[in-house]
């Protein structure tokens, strides 16, 4: 079961970086503030899920045996502050609309998870997505865009992944729930990747910034 | 609900009434960048002369009256802009 969730987090990081390279690409061609908020989040899950990966990877090379926990802790806290960009960018939206977002009301609770770093990670990771899909459901409510249904039903799936990984923390001994994580936050990755897909790799440029 | 350009949006904005307005194919004057641009003059003379700095836009010396058109460059930078738009919408960000 070892070497599937590696071949899944390699797809993380595949499908995170190539996210994250449109959006950079955006921020070359426009100047985006958004899009260069974007691409950072997606910098830190695709750093996030690399790390992880070559922390799986020790398991089986034992040269890279970087099964240490401070390693995947800190792959966890990349990707936990990939999904706090995430968020961060639709907050952003928020203060700009000089609107409350009504899923911020749900921060509180982090303050009663568990005391392990892993499980605070995963349950902060959890409220960032949440966060997110809430946002990206409001987005969809006024544009009516298929796409943006899609990217929340994506983040819909990486929070119960990440949920997912909150409760392997807590029952070791059930195997099964770190491989339905990573399936579910794979999921949820390939639904984000769509609009890369859909996008023109080839696409207009415009020399150097404006 | 007040929604707030952000500078790339303005932009492209102005770009856009550069290129729509210019029918007769000489040019749109200030006046008609600043009424469908929603900007006050001395912050649209200020944009004007970073985006024809730039190469977004040409500027057309009249008799009077400077009038404005959107280059190749500033089109190239339209296409880019309505695509990216596209792709962050699909994020639920706005531009």
């Amino acid at each position: 079961m070892g070497q599937i969730e590696n071949i899944l987090q390699f797809i993380g990081v595949f499908v995170s970086f190539s996210i994250a390279y449109v959006s950079y690409r955006g921020v070359r061609q426009t100047q985006s503030s958004s899009l260069l908020r974007l691409a950072t989040a997606f910098v830190f899950l695709g750093f996030g899920f690399l790390v992880e990966a070559f922390a799986e990877l020790g398991q089986f090379v034992p040269a890279l045996s970087l099964t240490a926990t401070a390693v995947v802790v800190g792959g966890l806290l990349l990707e936990t502050t990939g999904y706090f960009f995430l968020a961060f960018s639709h907050a952003v939206d928020v203060v700009l609309s000089k609107r409350m977002g009504a899923a911020l009301l749900v921060f509180p609770i982090i303050s009663i998870s568990g005391t392990q770093l892993s499980n605070v990670l995963s349950i902060l990771s959890f409220y960032f997505v949440l966060y997110g899909v809430v946002e990206t459901l409001y987005s969809y409510s006024r544009t009516r865009k298929p796409d943006t249904l899609l990217i929340a039903t994506g983040l819909a799936l990486i929070g119960v992944g990440t949920f997912f990984q909150w409760l392997s923390f807590l029952y070791q001994n059930v195997g099964v729930l770190t491989l339905l994580q990573i399936i579910l936050q794979e999921m949820g990755l390939l639904m984000l990747f769509t609009p890369v897909l859909r996008f023109r790799i080839g696409g207009v440029k415009v020399d150097g910034p404006v | 609900m007040a929604q707030y350009r952000t500078q790339v949006r303005i932009i492209a904005d102005v770009l856009s009434t550069a290129r729509d307005q210019n029918t007769e194919g000489t040019g749109v004057g200030v006046t008609t960048l600043i009424r469908k641009g929603n900007m006050s003059y001395t912050r649209m003379s200020k944009l004007l002369s970073e985006l024809v700095g730039s190469g977004l836009l040409v500027e057309l010396n009249g008799d009077k009256i400077s009038k404005y058109m959107i280059s190749e460059k500033g089109i190239q930078f339209l296409a880019a802009y309505s695509s990216f738009e596209d792709f962050a919408q699909s994020f639920g960000l706005r531009m």
